[in-house]
């Protein structure tokens, strides 16, 4: 397991070029949650519609997080108002995510794209905190939820290798910190950066989507890698970068039916926080955390980042084929399921079966040119 | 462990980029030859639905539509119609359809060939070669080529009418007096 991340001051230096950014005063902040969304590829969203055409994608996404077998969920916490990285400080419980996303992607010209992706999100979150600071309790349950607004995503896509078979497109995209960082859970306390809905700062991805078609409008491969790399958030807090590597295959059964087969693979490198760091006495023990090392100084949340791979099985049902209106034209409905095959999250919460709902249809608002 | 996985998945990304990149100048080629208008455009040799082979350069003198399509592809199978009722209107003046298949079977094609009684050539394009020569990767395309070989109309998407395409090759007619 890779213990740390190095600091990215180049890259921070590029972000401020490139989005002005708010700073707020940090406020207290505690534990060391996880949350994420679950991840598949639906061809609408990565491809570059032709000139002048809007997709619009809207996907419902239910992301469980629960322990593993075998790990505990006692984990440090990451106090980045104070700066104190704590050991053995809480206990995971369980996170629940359920993401609305908005997804519009717009053919510039029948090479370039442009895509917005708003995420509406809410989320639950369970943890046990304070642990060994009470001699009466093993620590305090402290329950989380909050909706909103995610970080919305940016867009640019370049398809190119635009033929009838093969296609590969390059995109390039940023989020912005647009989410919620600052809300608390139950015991008043502000929530983690991790468990937060939005990440606080700029990330930069790159992607590159490819598909072929194997069997000509009946069975087609495609695949799908994208890197993430977040900036730290003025909390001091920074999100592990992001490695997302998909694989899959399409088949037309019926014309309206379309089964898809794909495997998820993603890998998150460890959170990094500025802090110090300290060590959680044993339960019971009814006293403070002990310092271990007092500097100040960028630190990996060795809870955070994790590996997750997944097969996703999916059907997509046009339903322009299956009725014929002006409401179904170029509209399609789509339902995934993510099933997990080998997790790792470094004792922390895990994503489980996740589900994803969605529809999808095209306008074409501008007649293309010749 | 989580270091190999690491590096295993910039390996693929770095390999799906690299053979982009290695592919760009066909790519480029390839996807960027959308032909002008008033530019000649390029022959090509395919097989038509009797084994006969069939060029472009072929129908020199003649006004040419050539239409890319797929039976799967509604809006190709909707505008095929208007296709054939203008070529049963100007065969013998001039004007030749080309229907040129993209990528599928022969007997699929013959099929909904027969069964809607198109007489017009179909050719099979089984490779893409020529679609990707045409800068096709959508269908339906239309590329309407004058008497000199010259293109002077190209239309993506389902837009073929009758009154289209005749008057699409009057105008043609008429540049050429």
């Amino acid at each position: 397991m890779s213990k740390c991340i190095k600091s990215h001051a180049g890259l921070a230096g590029l972000c401020a070029l490139m989005l002005v950014c708010s700073l707020i005063a940090p406020t207290p902040s505690r534990a060391s949650c996880g949350a994420v969304s679950c991840f598949v590829v639906i061809g609408s969203q990565q491809q570059v519609p032709q000139e002048g055409m809007l997709t619009i994608n809207g996907m419902y996404n239910y992301t469980p997080m629960r322990l593993l077998s075998g790990t505990n969920g006692i984990i440090p916490a990451a106090d980045q108002a104070n700066q104190r990285l704590i050991l053995d400080h809480h206990q995971e419980t369980r996170t629940i995510t359920q993401t609305y996303t908005l997804d519009m992607n717009y053919g510039v010209t029948d090479r370039v794209a442009l895509q917005v992706t708003v995420p509406y999100l809410r989320r639950k979150h369970g943890h046990i905190d304070e642990i060994g600071e009470s001699a009466t309790e093993f620590g305090e349950n402290a329950n989380f939820a909050d909706n909103g607004i995610g970080d919305v995503r940016l867009t640019a896509k370049y398809n190119l290798l635009p033929t009838l078979r093969n296609l590969v497109v390059l995109g390039f995209g940023m989020d912005l910190p647009t989410g919620d960082t600052r809300a608390r859970d139950s015991l008043d306390n502000v929530l983690e950066s991790s468990g937060q809905l939005g990440r606080g700062h700029v990330g930069l991805i790159g992607s590159i989507y490819q598909t072929y078609e194997l069997m000509p409008h009946r069975l087609n491969q495609f695949a799908y890698g994208s890197y993430r790399h977040t900036f730290r958030n003025r909390d001091g807090y920074q999100f592990g970068d992001e490695f997302l590597f998909n694989f899959g295959l399409n088949l037309v059964t019926l014309p309206w039916l379309v089964v898809t087969n794909q495997f998820n693979y993603r890998y998150l490198v460890h959170d990094n926080v500025r802090a110090n760091l300290e060590q959680s006495r044993p339960p019971f023990f009814g006293d403070d955390p002990i310092g271990i090392d007092p500097t100040i100084m960028n630190r990996a949340v060795s809870s955070t980042g994790s590996t997750y791979f997944a097969y996703t099985p999916g059907i997509q049902v046009s339903l322009g084929d299956l009725v014929s209106s002006s409401w179904t034209d170029a509209t399609a409905v789509y339902f995934y399921t993510q099933i997990p095959i080998a997790r790792d999250a470094n004792n922390n919460l895990s994503q489980g079966t996740s589900f994803i709902f969605g529809i999808t249809k095209s306008f074409q608002l501008i007649k293309p040119a010749a | 462990m989580r270091n190999t996985a690491k590096i295993v998945v910039v390996g693929l990304v770095l390999a799906a980029c690299a053979y982009s990149l290695v592919q760009v100048p066909w790519a480029w080629s390839m996807g960027s030859r959308v032909p002008t208008v008033g530019v000649q455009a390029e022959d090509f040799r395919l097989t038509d639905l009797s084994g006969k082979e069939q060029s472009l350069s072929q129908y020199r003198g003649k006004i040419v539509l050539v239409n890319f399509w797929a039976t799967w592809c509604k809006p190709c199978t909707t505008e095929m119609p208007a296709m054939q009722t203008v070529y049963d209107k100007l065969r013998d003046k001039g004007f030749v359809v080309l229907a040129v298949n993209e990528l599928e079977d022969e007997a699929r094609v013959r099929e909904h060939i027969a069964a809607y009684k198109h007489t017009f050539p179909v050719l099979l394009d089984h490779d893409n070669k020529v679609a990707n020569q045409f800068g096709v990767f959508g269908l339906p395309v239309s590329v309407f080529i004058d008497q000199e070989g010259r293109v002077q109309e190209y239309l993506k998407g389902g837009l073929l009418t009758e009154q289209k395409i005749d008057e699409t090759i009057a105008r043609i007619q008429k540049q050429s007096r």
